[in-house]
């Protein structure tokens, strides 16, 4: 029996993966090597900053063993830049872009783009490494950022240079892109479609629900009107005739 | 910084003036309160305070022995500076003292009060009086140039009258219309004029001017919006301060009257400024009562303009111009002032005194009455240079600083300043202790990185250390010798753990003797010291070696388990400031690995730090941001400076909008680890910086990082490869150093082949894009295949296949057939 669960993953459960994403870490004490599922860790050594998975991380935080350091991206200079990006007029329409990927690993086997060739495997978000290390770009939101930057603001509060500054960043940030996905609703129609380039994987999770409600609603609307359709079709072929005034009955069942 | 800068109430809230001594002891300001305060250059205590009987004093000028103050009343007061107490009163006007100055010898002082007429009255004969007349109102301010033969005298009519007091009947020489406002004489805005320390230009609230031609020449504009308050040029006349009533202060660079940095952060308006005559230190009043203290005034990527000597004025057509940009020309110039310089002076003043004052004999073109008075300032040994005694009048060289070599302060190696009231003592790779003042005593608190090794902790410091080295074993300290308590220097060691009881040790060092910098090592520790030994004690305080340093003074040291490494200041430079040296010893076994080798710092830049890297690799970074490590330093004579990264050039500053530096912490798995400091900010503070960490970049070639095109793209990657084959090669080189020289561990051995791995592989990725760009690059790639390390010919082999996989069969070949000499051990090298 399956579970009572709608399709596709609710936002606790990509709140789970996003801790499958490494982040920097300044030990406080000495720690070798571990050999985990998810592959091995880096030995700690205070003070030399490692890449922890974030589970990891926050685990040792929690025990004053370590620091977390914020990436790059979760930085006041940063987060006002991207929402000045996400603000700006000539730019409303879009958001704002995700990371770069890294250059490709494998050649395609004919010229273009190894990313869509079918036969190279090149990883991109949210399978890209470094997402929320030091070494994360500093001007582009990663896949899970929200997820990130949330749990980091609560288990790591102390981390931060400027919290409350940060923490009102990610809130505006969070309510400007999730108004512009909200603006993508009004044209949700059957054949409509919103370009979602750079949105994060909570904010999926996040309308996903309502969204998929909605298409979902609206196709099964647009069902019974195909099906009925089609039966009016066999029919009007076996009987020959039409009737006006059915039609616009069903018409205004529509509204 | 707008935190740390808190006035020090001085006076009652009013009009305050102040002036440093011309050896920058002192610092006087004077207010609307009937007390001077007298500030000690340097230190944070209370000010001495002169109770006078005259309040709403208007003006100070000072000389190392006396102060001249002014006042409403109309009196000029003579006070001495060595009793604290006042001398005489040099003068009474009718009506308020608007100014004094003092010429530069102290001999006489021009008074400027709401009469009509100025004063310059005698200081040690008060009845020897000039009156100067012919101005029709009355005058605002005074001002003596740099030689005391020329008055500016600032009226409030609009012009500044010029009076050469070289003979005994003061003579107008120039008035000078135009240049400033028509101002009243009680107005907080200024119409002093500032004399460039040249002597051939001033400096008045409007504009520039030399003095040659009367001409305006250049103006210093954009920076205030409204009108000027106080000026004042920097002590060598290269950066010029100015304030306005607009609550603003400015820096001025002279040579490009370029706007060097703006303070934002000024309450109140500014009424005078004076440089402190050495230091970086710039002190001002403002109508409050209030004094400021403004150290590291000059932004520190500027400070370098304040060190270079005496710069000419700006002027338009100037003869000197020529060579006014290049700093060492001038400095050599003014080493010899007979020189070509000497004549283009000797032609501005004749020019501008006429045939009266161009006597026969030059010596007689100032009546250098006094005999002494207008020679320069001796240096620091009780004699006057030799330039002094060069046969000309020595007042002609006074505005000429005499020559002294710069020589190289100690320092402690990973120490920062006080700020506010702490510093850190030491800050690296194993923890940070800093102290705190308490004016008693200081409090010492050592925290590390690694919390399970070591146990924070903290005391209170009653003999108040100044310097401090941290490191996995202990902690060492020293103070200085204090002169109140007849207390000696002392080093003081804690280790961090004992299996005995606590075995912490102090030591005292000889009577006058104090420790300029010092290290603790694995295995000791040592101390240069300021009699110029360097003293070395084992972890038990057991003294095991004193010898003289050849390098004196000591600038720092640095050690790493056995090798100890000290730097000196050596022989003096083309530049003018002396060579810093290092020594490298292994105190063990007692051997030199390096005598006396120079520290490769380029003109101009500084030491700033110094460290060994984990692997023991003595590194140095400079001001210019510089990694450089020593390489092959273990053979005496061998050793050379390899830079491991140009901080510059990082692609983090590409972008050009990040204005950060970064301070040096260590070099540790192969990265370098620093402290980012913004905004300006030299030395790091609180709360402690997080340390990051760059990996290394040998500056082989600049290139943009973020280039657009695929072809910029290629050339990138190629020189990318370069970098890393040179890089891999240095690597190589110093593992294998190590490895040679050392009892080294299985795990250092086994690194020396794979750094080679890791070079020859660099060196088939260059291959590969060699034989990709073309049949006719095969010259280039064979020679690329001749620099490969191994031995076993495995590479070569990889060699001939990528070359037949881009089927260059020719050069295919050619790797064949230096693969088979090299297997039957046909040594390539000699051929080549």
């Amino acid at each position: 029996m399956a579970l009572p669960l709608p399709p596709g993953l609710t936002p606790s459960e990509v709140g789970f993966l996003c801790e499958m994403e490494h982040v920097t870490v300044i030990p406080r004490q000495t720690l070798d090597g571990l050999e985990l599922l998810g592959g091995p860790t880096g030995a700690l050594k205070p003070p030399f900053p490692t890449p922890l998975p974030l589970w990891l991380a926050l685990l040792l935080k929690k025990q004053r063993r370590a620091n977390i350091t914020p990436p790059p991206w979760l930085s006041v200079d940063a987060l006002t830049q991207i929402l000045d990006f996400e603000t700006d007029e000539r730019t409303a329409e879009l958001f704002s872009p995700s990371p770069n990927l890294p250059p490709a690993t494998t050649t395609a086997p004919l010229e273009g783009d190894p990313y869509l060739a079918h036969d190279s495997l090149e990883l991109s978000a949210p399978f890209l490494k470094d997402a929320a290390t030091a070494r994360a770009q500093a001007d582009a939101l990663p896949y899970h950022w929200l997820e990130i930057g949330h749990l980091l603001i609560t288990h790591a509060p102390d981390d931060f240079e400027d919290l409350d500054a940060v923490r009102k960043l990610l809130r505006d940030l969070r309510e400007v892109r999730m108004s512009k996905l909200r603006k993508g609703f009004e044209v949700l129609d059957a054949g409509g479609g919103v370009k979602m380039n750079g949105v994060g994987g909570m904010e999926i999770a996040e309308v996903r629900g309502f969204v998929g409600g909605v298409v979902d609603g609206l196709r099964k609307l647009n069902r019974s009107r195909e099906e009925s359709r089609k039966e009016r079709e066999t029919e009007e072929r076996e009987n020959g005739f039409g009737s006006s005034s059915y039609r616009d009955d069903e018409d205004e069942d529509m509204l | 910084m707008a935190v740390r800068l808190r006035g020090r109430p001085a006076h009652a809230p009013g009009p305050t003036y102040l002036s440093y001594t011309p050896n920058g002891k002192k610092l006087v300001t004077v207010g609307v309160n009937g007390a001077l305060r007298v500030f000690q250059h340097g230190s944070d205590n209370e000010p001495a305070i002169i109770d006078v009987l005259t309040d709403g004093h208007t003006a100070v000028a000072s000389t190392n022995d006396f102060i001249v103050v002014g006042a409403e009343d109309g009196s000029v007061t003579k006070y001495s500076l060595l009793t604290n107490s006042m001398e005489e009163i040099l003068v009474r006007c009718s009506l308020p003292v608007r100014d004094v100055s003092l010429s530069k010898d102290g001999e006489w002082v021009a008074v400027a009060s709401d009469e009509l007429e100025v004063k310059v009255v005698n200081t040690r004969d008060m009845t020897r009086i000039l009156h100067l007349r012919d101005q029709s109102r009355p005058v605002k301010n005074v001002s003596f140039d740099v030689s005391g033969s020329t008055l500016a005298v600032s009226c409030t009519d609009g012009i500044v009258y010029m009076y050469s007091l070289s003979s005994e009947q003061p003579t107008l020489i120039k008035r000078v219309d135009g240049l400033i406002k028509t101002l009243e004489t009680d107005v907080e805005v200024s119409a002093k004029v500032a004399w460039h320390p040249d002597g051939r230009a001033f400096a008045a609230p409007t504009a520039t001017r030399a003095r040659s031609d009367w001409q305006r020449h250049k103006a210093f504009s954009g920076g205030h919006r409204a009108d000027i308050s106080a000026a004042a040029w920097s002590p060598n006349g290269a950066l010029l301060a100015t304030a306005g009533v607009d609550k603003s202060l400015c820096i001025w660079e002279t040579r490009s009257q370029r706007l060097l940095k703006s303070y934002d952060d000024v309450q109140n308006a500014i009424l005078a400024i004076d440089w402190h005559p050495t230091d970086n230190v710039c002190s001002y009043t403002n109508n409050n009562g209030e004094l400021f203290i403004r150290e590291d005034f000059v932004p520190g990527e500027h400070a370098k303009h304040l060190r270079i000597a005496l710069q000419p004025a700006p002027l338009n057509n100037d003869p000197l111009s020529e060579i006014s940009g290049n700093a060492r020309k001038q400095l050599s110039n003014g080493d010899k002032p007979n020189g070509a310089r000497r004549s283009a002076e000797d032609q501005y003043l004749d020019d501008l005194l006429g045939p009266d004052a161009m006597s026969d004999d030059e010596m007689d073109f100032i009546e250098d009455d006094d005999g002494a008075g207008y020679a320069e300032e001796t240096n620091d040994v009780g004699k006057r240079s030799a330039v002094a005694n060069g046969g000309r009048p020595a007042k002609r060289h006074a505005p000429f600083a005499a020559w002294k070599p710069q020589v190289h302060e100690a320092f402690q190696p990973g120490s920062t300043p006080w700020r506010g009231d702490r510093r850190y003592l030491c800050l690296n790779m194993t923890g940070f202790v800093w102290t705190v003042n308490q004016d008693t005593h200081h409090t010492v608190t050592v925290e590390f990185h690694d919390r399970q090794e070591h146990r924070d902790f903290h005391f209170t410091d009653p003999y108040k250390y100044d310097k401090g080295s941290l490191n996995e074993k202990g902690t060492l300290f020293s103070c200085r010798p204090s002169t109140q308590t007849q207390q000696r220097a002392v080093l003081y060691y804690r280790p961090h753990e004992t299996w005995t009881t606590r075995t912490d040790w102090r030591t005292q060092l000889p009577v006058g003797e104090e420790v300029t910098s010092m290290s603790l090592s694995e295995s000791c520790i040592v101390a240069t010291t300021s009699k110029g030994y360097v003293r070395i004690y084992s972890l038990f305080g057991l003294p095991l070696k004193v010898y003289r340093q050849k390098s004196m003074p000591a600038v720092t040291c640095a050690s790493w388990r056995d090798y100890v490494m000290t730097v000196g200041n050596g022989l003096v430079g083309g530049d003018g400031t002396t060579r810093m040296l290092y020594t490298i010893d292994n105190v063990r076994r007692d051997e030199l690995c390096q005598s006396e080798d120079v520290v490769a710092l380029r003109e101009g830049t500084e030491l700033r730090n110094i460290f060994f890297s984990d692997k023991g690799d003595p590194c140095i970074y400079d001001t210019e941001g510089v990694l450089l490590i020593l390489l092959h330093w273990r053979t005496p004579g061998q050793a050379k400076w390899v830079p491991l990264l140009d901080t510059k050039t990082m692609d983090r500053l590409a972008s050009g909008r990040k204005d950060e530096t970064y301070w040096p912490v260590a070099v540790a798995n192969n990265k370098f680890h620093c402290i980012i400091l913004k905004g300006g900010d030299v030395y790091p503070h609180f709360p402690r910086p997080l340390l990051v960490d760059f990996d290394f970049k040998i500056p082989v070639s600049s290139f943009p990082a973020g280039a657009a095109d695929d072809e910029d793209k290629d050339a990138a990657q190629q020189k990318n490869l370069e970098e890393q084959y040179v890089r891999a090669s240095l690597q190589h080189s110093l593992a294998s150093d190590l490895v040679d020289n050392t009892n080294a561990t299985s795990a250092q051995k086994t690194e020396v082949p794979v750094m080679e791995r890791e070079v020859d592989k660099a060196l088939l990725q260059l291959l590969a894009a060699e034989c990709r760009e073309g049949e006719e690059r095969g010259m280039k790639a064979l020679e690329i295949a001749a620099l490969m390390r191994d031995r076993t010919g495995k590479m070569l082999e990889a060699a001939g296949k990528i070359a037949a996989r881009f089927q260059r069969d020719i050069l295919g070949e050619k790797i064949t057939q230096l693969a088979e000499r090299r297997l039957v051990g046909l040594v390539d090298e000699e051929d080549m």
